[in-house]
């Protein structure tokens, strides 16, 4: 079931320069975590502030857990906790007096539930401090603690590690996985670091220039399917042998069933005639298919040959 | 309605908190002392005595607490009091977007539109307190100097004679006249606060606004008779409102006409600037 609908949105900030985004589509399912990637200037922060009724579309519709953004925000938005890249905060006030300010245009939240986020995100301590004495990680905290205050169905999140050291990242991504395991939480997390979002992310869409490029796994292939790397002396005949065994031509050569053992498919394709030199699993690297969509892989994309 | 009072509650928690908040309180008490010792140096006394003995005699019972008190804030306000007013609602809004605070409130379930109702009533309230502190501690300046009781004695070039209040009678017009001072500077918050909702920078907001009144000032004030019918036009011709409350009978109906051009403009450049904050994108 789709909790995140973004149907045909287009954006064009300024007259005669390209459109931010360009009649972009794209779901994300309920309880899944899905990584939205693009250069700078793709168009991810605008598509972000679509979805978060900050940035006002020319054309589209988004919704979310079927309200819609643009008629019904603030019931699309009460759903939604969001966290931006360096997370600003009033940095006279403590962490807790920020949380309290915010979580008032929530609808407020009670003591419990505050001391319990509080708890959660591991900020219990310096809680009391003033935001001005907390370190990146501590406002990364305190970030994560204020998107989960209003009790979100969706996270959207924009470039949440940057700035964070490794071990930053590492309890991030951690918190990151507990939460979809804990709460069911739907994942919208914007980043330029392709490690984290192949780790934590079931899916992905690459934007480029404001035009979608690819929505799929994070491998490139679907699940239940394996890739192989195949060359040969005849390729059009072996295209075609491909085809006929059930194969799906993706970017590093074809996806075929994973019940279909490596053997039996190599057996059969050289029964149909393919002059096979080389065949092996592949297995496509969020990098790879990054560049190979976004434009900018060399024909030899750097795929993974898992097994020879 | 409770949750809007606990939102306004919190934005003027934050308002307070805020050190620079009190620099401002701190710069005005600093200007009233320096006014203070304007009034009451020798030179200013005697003129005063002169003065006072023409229009009311007994300069003791006159040039009282409440009279230097009255000095003292009119001469702030002169100063002080469009700059300040200026810059707190041409800050409020813009200062949160360029900084990026805005962003954690607006993807919250809240419409603009009332955000902009809680900051509006934000700086009014902030504007309101501020001029309250202003007219207490002229007023404890001017009893330290004078002591309690006496007369109070009001002229400026605006009113058309000298008014005499007794203490208790001088005393709420002295007050009521504080509160018409945050009345009349709607217009001010509605500029300032407007422009704050344009991609503008807070001091571009608040310098725009400065230079509008300044100007508005300069022209309202040309003695030629060409300007006669565009007078009434003039924002800060109708701020001399907060004066009416000083006559000797209080002309209300010309009160609440003024009063009700000031709050006229001043909604007028909330809802402009919620117009175009509406409309406005802000990008993550």
């Amino acid at each position: 079931m789709s909790m995140l609908s973004f149907a045909g949105v287009t954006k064009k900030f300024d007259r005669g320069r390209p459109a931010a985004l360009n009649e972009v589509s794209f779901e994300v399912e309920k309880g899944s975590i899905c990584g939205l990637l693009g250069h700078n200037g793709a168009g991810k922060s605008t598509a972000l502030g679509v979805i978060l009724g900050m940035v006002h579309p020319d054309a589209g519709r988004v919704s979310i857990g079927g309200s819609d953004v643009l008629t019904e925000r603030e019931k699309a938005i009460r759903k939604v906790g969001a966290i931006f890249e360096t997370p600003v905060f009033y940095e006279y006030l403590s962490g807790w007096k920020n949380l309290k300010i915010l979580s008032s245009y929530s609808g407020g939240v009670s003591r419990d539930l505050l001391e319990e986020t509080v708890a959660w995100v591991g900020l219990e301590d310096r809680i009391h401090d003033r935001v001005g004495k907390y370190s990146h990680g501590m406002r990364q905290r305190l970030a994560l603690a204020q998107a989960l205050l209003p009790r979100p169905e969706v996270l959207i999140l924009d470039e949440p590690t940057d700035g964070l050291d490794p071990e930053g990242i590492v309890e991030f991504r951690g918190q990151l996985l507990e939460l979809r395991e804990q709460l069911g939480l739907t994942v919208l997390l914007s980043s330029h670091l392709l490690g984290e979002v192949e780790q934590v992310c079931d899916e992905v869409v690459i934007l480029q220039h404001g035009v979608k490029v690819y929505e799929g796994k994070v491998r490139g292939i679907e699940d239940g399917k394996v890739a192989y790397a195949i060359e040969s002396d005849n390729p059009e005949v072996t295209d075609e042998a491909c085809l006929k065994l059930g194969g799906t031509a993706i970017g590093c050569g074809y996806s075929f069933s994973a019940e279909l053992n490596p053997s039996q498919l190599l057996a059969g394709l050289v029964k149909e005639g393919a002059a096979i030199s080389h065949f092996a699993a592949h297995q496509d690297s969020l990098e790879a298919l990054y560049l190979r969509f976004s434009g900018s892989a060399d024909d030899e994309s750097p795929g993974e040959e898992v097994g020879r | 309605m409770k949750l809007f009072f606990s939102q306004l509650g919190w934005e003027l928690y934050r308002l307070f908190a805020r050190r620079r908040t009190y620099i401002g309180f701190g710069i005005f008490l600093a200007v009233e002392i320096l006014f203070y010792f304007l009034w009451t140096g020798e030179k200013a006394e005697d003129g005063m005595e002169v003065f006072i003995q023409r229009v009311a005699g007994g300069f003791d019972e006159y040039f009282s607490a409440l009279t230097l008190a009255f000095l003292i804030v009119a001469f702030t306000m002169l100063l002080l009091g469009v700059v300040f007013v200026s810059l707190i609602a041409g800050d409020i809004l813009a200062k949160e977007t360029e900084d990026g605070n805005l962003r954690l409130i607006l993807v919250r379930p809240i419409s603009r539109f009332r955000l902009l109702v809680i900051k509006f009533l934000s700086c009014q309230i902030y504007t309101t307190i501020l001029f309250l502190f202003v007219g207490v501690t002229a007023l404890g300046v001017g009893i330290i100097e004078r002591g309690w009781g006496g007369g109070m004695l009001v002229w400026t070039p605006e009113l058309p004679r000298v008014s005499l209040f007794e203490w208790d009678e001088g005393l709420w017009r002295y007050f009521g006249a504080i509160i018409g001072f945050s009345l009349i500077y709607l217009p001010v918050t509605g500029i300032a606060f407007m422009l704050g909702c344009f991609r503008m920078k807070p001091a571009a907001a608040t310098i725009v606004t400065v230079a509008v009144c300044v100007a508005d000032r300069v022209l309202s004030s040309i003695p030629l008779p060409a300007f006669d019918p565009y007078r009434e036009y003039f924002i800060t011709s109708r701020m001399d409102a907060w004066l009416l409350l000083l006559y000797q009978e209080i002309p209300w109906p010309l009160f609440w006409e003024q009063a009700a051009w000031l709050l006229g403009i001043g909604l007028t450049g909330f809802l402009v600037g919620w117009l175009v904050f509406e409309r406005r994108d802000v990008k993550s």
